[in-house]
């Protein structure tokens, strides 16, 4: 059997463990745009110097020859070619498969903005790549402008600060990481950012960007009319699924790769899981792009279990999820940042550094923040992710652990 | 592999499993010697009470299907294919708490010193039993030897080691 894997992060390597783990004599490939192997959410600790390239890899170094697979890295796919069976590469070879994946991620999205695409200093932060032009870039300028105060966003002006320039974040909603938290648990980021002299304007957009006559940028104008002076642009404004490459082909696309259950696409043999794919996601029951790491590598661990003969359905396909850390802070927050109308119950509970809020309907959590102490907070999203009645009184919310719910199988593990 | 089954009806709520836990994994190893009132230590382990009062004692399960090293992005946590161990790699964590948010039951968590790498239960490597089973008095800690499907090959994740 000959399995074709494109895109070597979170989930083609771990389809690539599956399909061994399953098969031991099948003859796996790796295909990669990237060189080398690197876990893209350890780049702005690359970018920031905390950590060397090297050590962005996420799985050990012998990890291909352990497994027994072919890598084929700094290869792009082209164009697939269903009815051959193959994939054309951007290196003039073809690449044939008994069972394909298509595990190729997704790339920055830059927004309609005036001179976006003309700009020579404007960068994603995505790929090891985009951390080698924005470290360039940095090194002649002393100021940065991110668009969008997302978690990328805020990633990369927390690293260029660390590499000392100056930081504007422009973020269109009124408050910074607007899909992961609300106001109160924002401006506590936002006032330790600016201890740090990154600046944070909201409510904002960019209108352009502002180039010399040899396309340097040179500063953007926002929609009030306001020029800031800078050298470089991170745009981080999400992210478009990779799949230029099916163009013609009769893989059925969404706002990503449409999947069943088992991680199939609409056409047989060809499998897609990840950031690239879009699929039935358990917080909201529809189906959506889920880009983050752990599912990444669960929808891999599940197509290459079925690629290889087995039959797993993914369970447990939960993308409102979200950790992060900030010059020490830490927050971890699940299901809706905010109550969506009236018919939900807020519990908050303040004290100096802490803040924890849960949202309910129904007796059952349906959102929660918890900002400070963070640990067992998994105990909160595994009740989100199940939406049943929690049975726990509002008084004992702000403690809540695992012994509420003790649950152990004959084998020792636990249940909730 | 072996895994730690709990009896909570046993259980006495004395809190020994989690003073050897925090010796073990001291600089004396010793829990005469051991800094009780240090805020930085804390035990991987812990007891708290259900909704009746009963004090319940809990620890990392070690699951055939670990949520957390499916969550970790950096490496550093990974299932023991020959053991069964979840083991995390501090030198390699990136303080994501990715894994925190991940796991269903509470079992891994930020350093409390440092804030800087999680922490969990490490089955008290290179010992032949963990220090919690020994310390309990009551038999509420017990240690059980089951079949791992990892080891089957029915769930792989990117495990090193071998």
């Amino acid at each position: 059997m000959r399995y074709l894997i494109l895109g070597a992060s979170a989930t083609g390597l771990s389809a690539a463990g599956a399909i061994r783990q399953n098969d031991p004599w099948g003859d796996i490939t790796v295909l990669s745009g990237d060189r080398h192997i690197y876990s893209r959410c350890l780049l702005p600790d690359v970018l920031a110097g905390r950590r060397d390239a090297a050590a962005a890899r996420f799985v050990p170094e012998d990890f291909l020859r352990r497994n027994g697979v072919r890598w084929a890295g700094g290869v792009k796919a082209v164009k697939l070619l269903p009815e051959e069976k193959g994939v054309a590469a951007d290196n003039g070879d073809k690449f044939f498969y008994d069972k394909l994946l298509i595990a190729t991620g997704s790339s920055s999205y830059l927004p309609p903005v005036e001179n976006i695409n003309r700009g020579r200093q404007v960068y994603g932060l995505r790929n090891l790549e985009d951390v080698w032009d924005i470290t360039r870039a940095a090194g002649n300028c002393r100021q940065a402008v991110i668009m969008g105060g997302g978690l990328v966003g805020v990633d990369a002006a927390v690293s260029l600060n660390e590499k000392g320039l100056a930081v504007v974040i422009v973020e269109i909603a009124g408050h910074i990481l607007p899909l992961q938290l609300d106001q109160r648990a924002a401006a506590s980021y936002e006032a330790l950012f600016r201890n740090r002299g990154i600046e944070i304007i909201t409510g904002e957009m960019m209108n352009r960007i502002i180039l010399d006559d040899r396309q340097n940028v040179t500063g953007v104008q926002l929609k009030s009319g306001r020029v800031i002076p800078c050298g470089l642009v991170v745009a981080a404004t999400g992210v478009r699924p990779n799949i230029d490459f099916l163009e013609g082909t009769p893989v059925e696309v969404g706002r990503g790769i449409k999947v069943n259950e088992y991680q199939e696409t609409s056409y047989p043999d060809i499998y897609a899981a990840g950031d690239v794919c879009e699929s039935l996601e358990v917080f909201t029951g529809k189906v959506a792009p889920t880009p983050i790491w752990p599912l990444a590598v669960l929808q891999g661990q599940v197509a290459g279990t079925n690629m290889a003969g087995g039959r797993r359905k993914i369970v447990n396909n939960f993308a409102f999820k979200n950790s992060m850390e900030f010059y020490g802070l830490n927050t971890v927050s699940f299901g809706f940042p905010e109550a969506p109308d009236t018919s939900y119950t807020t519990y908050i509970m303040e004290s100096p550094g802490s803040y924890k809020k849960y949202i309910f309907k129904d007796g059952c959590l349906r959102g929660a923040i918890l900002q400070g102490d963070i640990s067992r907070a998994g105990v909160t999203g595994a009740l989100i992710r199940k939406n049943t009645p929690v049975g726990v009184a509002p008084g004992k919310l702000f403690d809540l652990n695992y012994a509420y719910f003790f649950n152990q199988r004959e084998n020792g593990e636990f249940v909730l | 592999m072996l895994r730690i089954f709990i009896k909570p009806e046993l259980c006495a709520g004395c809190k020994n499993c989690q003073v050897t836990c925090l010796a073990e994994h001291s600089p004396s190893r010793s829990v005469w010697l051991v800094n009780l009132s240090d805020q930085g230590s804390r035990p991987r382990n812990f007891v708290e009470l259900n909704n009746e009062g009963q004090p319940v004692p809990l620890s990392c399960r070690h699951c055939d299907e670990p949520e957390c090293v499916n969550s970790c992005m950096s490496g550093a946590l990974y299932k023991d294919p020959a053991t069964g161990i979840v083991a995390h790699n501090p030198e390699q964590c990136a303080g994501c708490w990715m894994c925190v948010m991940s796991c269903p039951f509470g079992m891994i968590f930020p350093d409390a010193r440092e804030n800087k790498v999680s922490v969990k239960c490490d089955f008290c490597a290179g010992r032949d039993k963990p220090r919690c089973v020994e310390a309990c008095l009551t038999g509420a800690i017990t240690l059980i030897e089951v079949p791992s499907s990892n080891i089957d090959g029915k769930y792989p994740n990117l495990a090193r080691g071998e």
